[in-house]
């Protein structure tokens, strides 16, 4: 792999702000078939990764303003465990399309809301993606941030000695 | 958020001992977690290095900085803002324990001090493999719709 492929497949993520989050990835397509990975449910299913241990139910998608964003999760306890439901805003096909979305447990009970705009950039034939994500307060980006550290503060207090033992 | 609100005003020994608030929390919790019980005891000192890290110039003087020390007049040139502006910016790193501040005859010498930002780092560690794992798939899915146009065009 030369270094130039290796810098484009970084996923850059900052946080320009108190309550966003921004990745910024290259892609080997162009928008246009990014557009389709992103937004048709077939192709969804296919990179969305979910949490291990639970599974994505359903998924459905209707890029265009006023269309329906929505996704349900199980676990192996709970069916469903977590549902994702949300309503695009704007769209400029191949572009720039944004959605709002609210994260509920099972349940019912609403874990939280954020909006989301992803951009896509054509540079030759690869697309650079940009997603913004804005949350409704600090607290909540930081959680966003910080998840995935349920396994406690052990893991990532031996993950810092580690780091410091190289670094001296 | 009222789950959020619910969670954040217990301790995290609290919800253990409650059987349905540890459900709630651990339901929270689970990978996608937009939430995490860590987070609600978080120390401020980290708050205060996302903080820091949250406004351009901020970011732009920790840049330089990863470059050697500088003095004050050095860190402030580049940003566009009066010299009061900006050392109030370099106050609020010092704040954060991301800089140190040395004085060598007439000058102030300011030095990038990386461990804030390597724990911060650790923070947000978990949140990249898994965006980085789904791109990665992403990849192979973007060549196989690639292949298959491809195929697609050359049948007659």
């Amino acid at each position: 792999m030369n270094p130039k492929t290796i810098a484009a497949k970084d996923l850059q993520i900052s946080t320009p702000t108190d309550t966003t989050i921004v990745l910024t990835r290259t892609f080997d397509a162009p928008p246009r078939l990014m557009w389709q990975a992103m937004f048709t449910p077939d192709k969804m299913t296919r990179w969305m990764l979910p949490p291990p241990g639970w599974t994505l139910t359903s998924c459905e998608c209707d890029p265009r303003v006023g269309g329906a964003l929505a996704l349900a999760w199980k676990s192996a306890e709970e069916d469903p465990a977590m549902t994702l439901r949300g309503v695009f805003t704007e769209v400029v096909l191949h572009e720039r399309i944004v959605h709002t979305e609210t994260m509920a447990l099972g349940s019912g009970q609403v874990i939280g809301s954020l909006v989301e705009v992803h951009e896509f950039a054509e540079r030759g034939s690869a697309t650079t993606m940009r997603i913004t994500q804005t949350y409704a307060s600090k607290e909540a980006r930081d959680g966003a941030l910080a998840s995935g550290m349920d396994q406690g503060m052990e893991a990532c207090y031996q993950q810092l000695d580690t780091v410091l033992a190289q670094a001296l | 958020m009222g789950s959020y609100a619910f969670a954040r005003r217990r301790t995290a020994e609290a919800v253990v001992r409650s059987p349905e608030a540890s459900e709630l929390v651990l339901a929270i919790v689970k990978p996608i977690g937009i939430l995490n019980q860590m987070v609600l005891d978080r120390s401020p000192r980290l708050d205060l290095v996302f903080h820091a890290l949250a406004h351009p110039a901020r970011r732009a003087i920790i840049r330089q900085l990863t470059l050697g020390e500088r003095n004050l007049s050095e860190l402030a040139a580049p940003l566009k803002m009066t010299f009061p502006a900006a050392t109030k910016h370099v106050r609020m790193l010092e704040g954060a324990k991301l800089v140190r501040r040395r004085v060598s005859g007439r000058q102030q010498l300011c030095r990038l001090n990386a461990l804030p930002l390597k724990e911060a780092m650790l923070w947000t560690e978990q949140f990249r493999q898994y965006w980085e794992a789904r791109f990665e798939v992403l990849d192979s899915l973007l060549d196989e719709m690639k292949a298959e146009e491809q195929a697609g065009a050359r049948r007659p």
